[in-house]
């Protein structure tokens, strides 16, 4: 009777220890501060918005997608994303992308967008690769 | 108006029906007919709101904020149907119309057994009181009138007899950035309309519709199927807490198992033909993507299924004896979580929670709906919780002794762990964004890969376990087929693919095994015993779902290619030639002609671009080819559209909307159309109209901007140009096209040649990829929903005894 309760805990510890142990491995921060973000080589998830006022150029190239994005406090940096333009994106209210600052820019692996429409719930285009 | 009281009575008959059944359970004698009667006549009304909204939105009654906001007239009857669904207040008009007719049979199938009716009853109106309280006009009622809240109409939507009065003026907005003016609906703005005699439906004449992602088949299906599924895990929670009114824990088991068979089977379906819609149309390239959304209808599966198996241990351990039999706790608290987790869904994705972490898109729906998502939800985990704490004496009281280790209960024990442990890792990445964290998918792989074959393992011993007690010598005997036909079939598999990975290996291995002792006895049985196959067939169905899995997920490849016209290309063992595009769908979107040869045999492939006008946006749909060992999926990309009249002096290059060309030494973009709302009006009514495009221009570090325009002038079309003297250059607009487009003819100022011309070619990029025995994912699945209906009809039988 022991031994079963001593095995299920063992097993139970062991489980919770793999997922604390991965979670903190595959964590990904929320970062609508961009000062953090450039003075940081860990993958942040950062959020803001588009500068319309900035083009974005699509390299059909080199295959990426580049604009520049700013935070609430108007700090701008520069984003480079490996793939195409994804839809919606000239009508996103903001923007989140994954990835890491490296070389003078943001380097996105995957990129979110966020449509304007207002009580809605409604697939938006993800392009991850 | 009428709805709005349609579904005020219902919420009171609902709380009628609640108490009489309440006051029924304690014994009173009069009043199970009132209960009865209100129930039915609260079912009514809730059938009779949600046809007023249907009728209100195929008759195109923009009155209703929600008609408006989620239709429009250009939607095919299937689609104006299914925007009954499209945003927040009818989803959840839908779940409560839903769970209001499951209440129907419910009650006709509770009031047959003993007496179960008023205990169910009592605790199933709760639910439907709180549904029927969230779409109350206090909430999210999706019978509000437009004007009740201030909201921003596209002068597109008005009638133009209206735009030009007087009284309007006031009422004008327009957005600077976006070049659109705006109607302000609000009261005043009602109340003059009224003065004047104007219906609010004729002022406004169309409404926003649907995002075009959702103009699709699947958007009839999916919602309703997965909502049933949502509306069907009420009833296993109803029973759990109707067996601790009356402290009794026998015979809620077998007459709550069909219900909880029927329920996940649904459930199932309904996730799958979301994982198969952004498959197939939103070219997410896969068919689960750990998305917040996706997950959070997963957990309350997981669980769902994880009951199942103690509900069969259970109800197996309660034969031939008085005994309450084993895991009387376990089934209790599974079945309650089962409905928490689906009201736990529901505030993770109406709730704005989630905000960034979705490819959903949520927005805030107001602090007091987030409230009264979590007092819902916060009730029912009370109520649940609390009579397990107040019954728990007794319950420990009634329970038998343990049993044996290597007995097929202990097994399905263990898989009921097992799925409750994959559940719990499903909400603890889901939850995450909470507390602003998330977690990269391979946290659900990594952990969900030992689990997987855990669970393959599992799926095969179980069966060949026995009842009670099994001597390690007859199970190593029982097994001895199985396990050296998987370790063939394995072989086999990794030699002909080429599979390295050893972890897959053994998921291989482990989903093999199952398949075949599955198989195995569903051939042994099926003649003589049909109605036994329903457990078998699940099982055959989620090992053919990992196999299917692991070709598809773990095996695919992908590459960009630029296809240039005409010119093949080879992928995959395939010569991809791009030879052209041709708009479908009355000229609204742009099939892309791919041909594929492989040996003597072709294809074709045609995936589909188009811009938007829902939102401006260039969307892009795949295209698929499908055989039974492998998908070749194509996801476009963009096009380029080549030129043949370059000359010495001039070159003409097409530019898609925020792409540059060198030109000179001077490098040109095209930033985007200048196309406002009212141009578009002017285009439409065949008034005269300009088109801008709008350009920059950068050279040796400076920037300006310029516009050409094509005007349309007394039906004559007129292209302008742009000359910038101090870079020497003319930019001549020659023609713009509907897949946004533009092409210019560049030219010196002074007539000096230079040499830019190169022909551009036609290029169309895709992104293709292989997706190996992803058909087997379907297909597994469509076989497990079997099985579960195949042990729903063998239950509902038992239920009787």
């Amino acid at each position: 009777m022991k031994n079963k309760y001593m095995f299920g805990g063992f097993i139970i510890v062991i489980f919770l220890g793999l997922m604390g142990y991965l979670f903190t491995q595959s964590n990904i921060k929320y970062e609508s501060d961009f000062t953090n973000v450039i003075n940081n080589d860990k993958t942040v998830k950062a959020t803001g918005s588009w500068v319309k006022e900035k083009n974005y150029v699509v390299d059909r190239e080199s295959k990426t997608f580049s604009f520049y994005m700013a935070d609430e406090n108007g700090k701008q940096m520069k984003v480079v994303y490996d793939g195409v333009m994804p839809n919606n994106f000239e009508t996103a209210t903001s923007v989140v992308v994954t990835g890491t600052f490296e070389n003078g820019h943001f380097h996105a692996k995957d990129i979110l967008t966020k449509c304007p429409s207002k009580y809605e719930e409604q697939p938006v285009q993800s392009s991850s690769l | 108006m009428i709805g709005s009281i349609v579904l005020t009575a219902a919420l009171v008959l609902s709380i009628i029906a609640m108490v009489m059944y309440y006051l029924t359970f304690r014994g009173y004698k009069n009043t199970l007919n009132y209960a009865r009667l209100s129930y039915h006549g609260m079912a009514i009304l809730v059938i009779v709101g949600s046809t007023l909204l249907w009728h209100a939105l195929l008759t195109h009654q923009y009155q209703y904020k929600y008609v408006y906001s989620y239709s429009n007239g250009q939607l095919s009857t299937g689609l104006l149907f299914s925007s009954f669904w499209g945003g927040q207040e009818g989803s959840f008009m839908l779940w409560l119309l839903l769970t209001a007719i499951i209440g129907i049979f419910l009650q006709s199938y509770s009031s047959k057994r003993s007496d179960l009716e008023p205990r169910v009853m009592a605790v199933f109106t709760i639910a439907t009181s709180f549904l029927l309280v969230m779409v109350s006009p206090w909430f999210k009622n999706p019978f509000e009138y437009i004007w009740a809240h201030p909201i921003f109409i596209n002068i597109a939507d008005i009638s133009p007899q209206y735009l030009s009065m007087p009284f309007l003026e006031n009422f004008f907005f327009s957005d600077q950035q976006g070049g659109q003016s705006f109607v302000r609906m609000s009261t005043e703005l009602y109340s003059v309309l009224s003065a004047q005699g104007i219906a609010v439906n004729n002022f406004i004449m169309d409404g926003r519709g649907l995002n075009p992602q959702l103009l699709n088949w699947w958007m009839q299906v999916h919602p309703p199927v997965l909502f049933i599924g949502f509306a069907m895990a009420t009833v296993p929670f109803s029973f759990a807490l109707a067996a601790m009114m009356k402290n009794e824990y026998k015979d809620w088991i077998r007459q709550a198992f069909p219900w909880v068979l029927a329920g996940t089977g649904v459930l199932g379906l309904g996730i799958m033909m979301g994982g198969y819609w952004a498959y197939e149309m939103l070219g997410w390239g896969g068919y689960w993507a750990w998305d917040p959304v996706e997950n959070s209808s997963l957990i309350p599966w997981l669980i769902g299924v994880a009951s199942i198996h103690t509900l069969l241990v259970q109800r197996r351990s309660q034969q031939g004896g008085d005994s309450v039999g084993r895991y009387a706790k376990t089934n209790l608290i599974l079945c309650i979580l089962t409905y928490v987790f689906v009201l736990y869904s529901t505030f993770l994705t109406r709730s704005g929670v989630l905000g960034d972490a979705s490819v959903h898109s949520f927005v805030d729906p107001g602090m007091l709906v987030y409230l009264f998502l979590l007092i819902f939800i916060g009730s029912f985990i009370l109520l649940g919780f609390g009579a397990l704490a107040y019954r728990w004496k007794d319950l420990n009281a009634k329970l038998p002794e343990d049993e044996n280790l290597l007995s097929r209960e202990l097994s399905l024990f263990t898989a009921a762990v097992v799925l409750g442990a994959s559940a719990l890792i499903v909400l603890v990445g889901t939850s995450a964004p909470i507390y602003g964290q998330s977690v990269d998918t391979f946290f659900y792989d990594e952990m969900h890969l030992p689990i997987a074959i855990i669970i393959g393992f599992l799926n095969g011993l179980s069966l060949l376990i026995k009842w009670k007690k099994t001597s390690t010598q007859e199970l190593l005997k029982s097994s001895i087929f199985a396990a050296s036909a998987s370790v063939v079939l394995t072989i086999l598999i990794v030699v002909l693919s080429g599979m390295s990975n050893i972890m897959m290996i053994i998921l291989t291995l482990s989903s093999s095994f199952a398949l075949i002792v599955n198989t195995e006895i569903a051939v042994k049985i099926v003649k003589n015993n049909m109605k036994m196959l329903g457990a078998y067939v699940a099982h055959i169905g989620i090992a053919l779902f990992f196999l299917g899995v692991i070709g598809s997920a773990a095996y695919s490849e992908e590459v960009d290619l630029d296809l240039v016209k005409n010119k093949p290309a080879q992928a995959f063992g395939y010569e991809m030639t791009f030879t052209g595009y041709q708009p479908i769908e009355n000229n609204t979107k742009y099939a892309f002609n791919i041909e594929l040869k492989k040996g003597d045999k072709s294809y074709n492939a045609a995936p589909v671009m188009y811009i938007a006008e829902f939102n401006n946006s260039l969307m892009r749909e795949p295209a698929i080819l499908s055989f039974f060992t492998r998908d070749v999926y194509f996801t476009p990309n963009g096009y380029e559209e080549g030129s043949s009249t370059a000359s010495g002096e001039s070159s003409v290059v097409s530019l898609q909307r925020g792409a540059s060309t060198e030109y000179a030494n001077t490098k040109i973009t095209f930033v985007d159309f200048d196309f406002p709302a009212e141009v578009r009006d002017a285009m439409m009514s065949g008034a005269d109209f300009e088109i801008g495009v709008n350009l920059t221009v950068e050279s040796e570090g400076k920037k300006q901007n310029t516009r050409v325009a094509m005007q349309n002038k007394s039906g004559e079309r007129l292209l302008t140009a742009a000359e910038l003297k101090d870079v020497n250059i003319k930019i001549q607009l020659s023609n713009l096209d509907a897949t946004g487009n533009v092409d210019l003819a560049l030219s010196s100022l002074d007539g000096a040649a230079i040499d830019q011309s190169k022909p551009k070619e036609e290029i169309y990029s895709v992104s293709a990829s292989i997706k190996p025995f992803i058909s087997l994912v379907w297909i597994g699945v469509v076989v497990m929903v079997l099985g579960f209906f195949v042990a729903v009809a063998r239950r509902l039988k038992e239920s009787l005894v």
